[in-house]
């Protein structure tokens, strides 16, 4: 008889029975998809992203979508932490896969305040921080563009929760590797790579930006190989786990996160366009190992030739 | 193989999220053929979707074989349903993604999640339903007036604007289910010339005897005339909204709508909350 493959994987101390991730922002706060696949069968969920207080979001159009593209501006709008903490929360502990909840805060207090809340539920496997969001202390500029300050985002998160805090960087800085290793330095316990690409879309007849927020974050196919290209940066420059995200839209997508050295992967804008995607992955990683005779997907990771 | 067995999905255990009843079904076309300036009539067979559809839904299509470019599903309103199975969708071809779904050919296959979204409510007997339509607005309003139709309870009466006669379309199949159709065209080439809203005007000068429901779909200008014109008489009206969306499942948040002063939340989402809405909910100055 046929032995199954192991896809299990660790992120630090979190077990993960796959390394199939839904992303942040990509599947609602968790059960939006359950009448299309039961969310128990995936790695782990990452639930929208979280503030202090409910944020309204952007006003439309929030989404433009571009060759193989979909650049967005939704403004991060959510709920906020303690309506997601008492409506939301108690339906996704039935889940039989953790939780990550994904935060964001204007000012490093209020991700510190975010994580203390977080800390003190139960059902919440790991803290994901979104830290391409403007610090209105520093003018507006992004936390994750600069290695002090997306140090010190990531230390206050750390000093208050003992759950394992994942820090998602941004792509739009000259050396990702230098934010990388800055917040490894100060305590977080794997790296998300990578969120949303600055991008514009420009409407030629009306000669309006296509968002109303002028610029979004593009995500989908077009941005795979920029994605994969700062997963192998980021691989290379530290010791825990990354987690590989960024228009993977199939397993085969997922395969190449996964030899380049991403120990998990995160699906997102694929989730819009087939709710199953994140599903089909693991039936497709679960087969290709089969097929390949790997017996444990561990042997896949980081197992990228060099010519 | 075993790998297979072992992963086949299980029916999901929750019954929360959305209650609703929805399928993603892979489908082959029936016909999709051109029939008016740039319109287009695609249609298919599910059980499933038919049965469960309610006029003012919408379907998530994608367009063909799961291409990258274009990317995203498009959203598309119910146009009717037929012969028990049949699923009609009227389109009007605008970009790139309309142009390659026009492209499609009988037994060609597309992906389709719905029934989505909420539908017209529907009118309480012997209200009298006017419903008003503006180019491609006609779309959800026919399968309106074929569940009202059907039902008899109601008088239905049905304003349809176009720019110019070529966009007229659907006009037999109307008659046949036999509503009361005024027609306009802004060149004069077809009824009566001008845009929709006015003969509306004209028709609908005071309440009338009998109590009226006002249905629409079409441009935002006309909608927000319509929206007006029900607060001006106390009628009760229904629009159905378009929004650019992403996934049509209410996890994007791309459809947001702005909210009229004093609802509850600062945006609507059209997928989830809409798309139809009633019009005092939206707040007209901006749409």
């Amino acid at each position: 008889m046929a032995v199954l493959p192991d896809l299990s994987v660790d992120i630090g101390d979190l077990k993960l029975k796959n390394p199939v991730i839904t992303a942040s922002g990509t599947f609602g706060y968790g059960t939006e998809l359950t009448p299309f696949f039961d969310p128990s069968l995936l790695g782990a969920i990452i639930v929208k992203g979280l503030s202090l207080r409910p944020m309204p979001g952007n006003p439309p159009p929030r989404i433009a979508e571009t060759p193989c593209g979909l650049l967005n501006a939704i403004g991060l709008a959510n709920i906020g932490i303690q309506a997601f903490i008492e409506e939301k929360l108690p339906v996704l502990t039935k889940i039989e896969a953790p939780v990550i909840t994904n935060i964001y805060g204007h000012t490093v207090k209020e991700y510190a305040d975010l994580a203390k809340k977080i800390e003190k539920v139960e059902g919440i496997a790991a803290i994901e921080i979104n830290i391409s969001c403007p610090n209105v202390e520093k003018g507006g500029i992004a936390f994750g563009t600069d290695p002090d300050t997306a140090a010190a985002v990531t230390e206050r998160v750390v000093n208050n929760t003992t759950k394992p805090v994942i820090v998602k960087l941004a792509p739009n800085v000259t050396d990702i590797t230098t934010i990388a290793t800055a917040v490894e330095s100060v305590g977080a316990k794997a790296i998300s790579v990578t969120n949303t690409i600055l991008g514009m879309a420009v409407d030629v007849t009306t000669r309006l930006p296509k968002l109303a927020n002028i610029v979004g974050g593009l995500s989908g196919p077009a941005i795979k190989p920029i994605a994969l290209y700062l997963v192998h940066k980021v691989v290379a420059a530290v010791t825990i786990p990354v987690i590989g995200l960024g228009g993977i839209m199939d397993y085969r997508d997922a395969l190449e996160f996964l030899l380049v050295g991403a120990r998990a992967i995160q699906v997102g804008t694929a989730n819009f366009v087939n709710p199953k995607t994140a599903i089909e992955i693991v039936h497709g990683l679960t087969d290709f190992c089969s097929r390949e005779k790997v017996s444990n997907i561990n042997q896949i990771i980081g197992g990228l030739k060099t010519m | 193989m075993l790998a297979d067995q072992s992963l086949v999905l299980k029916a999901p255990r929750y019954t929360f999220g959305y209650g609703k009843k929805m399928v993603e079904e892979t489908v082959a076309l029936k016909s999709n053929q051109q029939i008016g300036k740039n319109i287009w009539l695609m249609e298919f067979r599910s059980t499933l979707l038919a049965s469960h559809a309610k006029p003012g839904q919408f379907l998530m299509v994608h367009l063909g074989e799961r291409t990258k470019d274009p990317l995203l599903r498009r959203p598309f309103s119910i146009h009717g349903i037929q012969e028990g199975d049949k699923v009609m969708i009227l389109y009007n071809v605008v970009g790139a993604g309309t142009s390659l779904l026009s492209s499609l050919k009988e037994h060609d296959i597309i992906s389709v999640i719905g029934p989505l979204g909420n539908g017209f409510a529907l009118p309480r007997p012997s209200e009298r339903a006017i419903l008003v339509g503006g180019g491609i607005g006609l779309a959800p309003l026919f399968f309106l007036a074929q569940v009202l139709q059907k039902d008899q309870r109601n008088t239905v009466t049905l304003f349809l604007g176009f720019s110019t006669s070529q966009e007229v379309v659907r006009i037999q199949q109307l008659e046949e289910l036999g509503v009361n159709l005024s027609l306009t065209t802004e060149d004069g080439s077809l009824g009566f010339k001008g845009i929709v809203t006015d003969l509306l005007d004209q028709r609908l000068s005071n309440k009338g005897p009998i109590k009226s429901v006002i249905y629409a779909c079409g441009p935002p200008q006309m909608l927000k005339k319509v929206a007006q014109k029900a607060t001006t008489l106390s009628l009760r009206s229904y629009v159905s909204l378009e929004g650019y969306m992403a996934c049509g499942l209410g996890i994007c948040l791309g459809c947001a709508v702005k909210a009229a002063h004093g609802e509850t939340k600062p945006y609507y989402y059209v997928c989830q909350d809409g798309p139809v809405f009633p019009s005092g909910m939206i707040d007209w100055e901006v749409l």
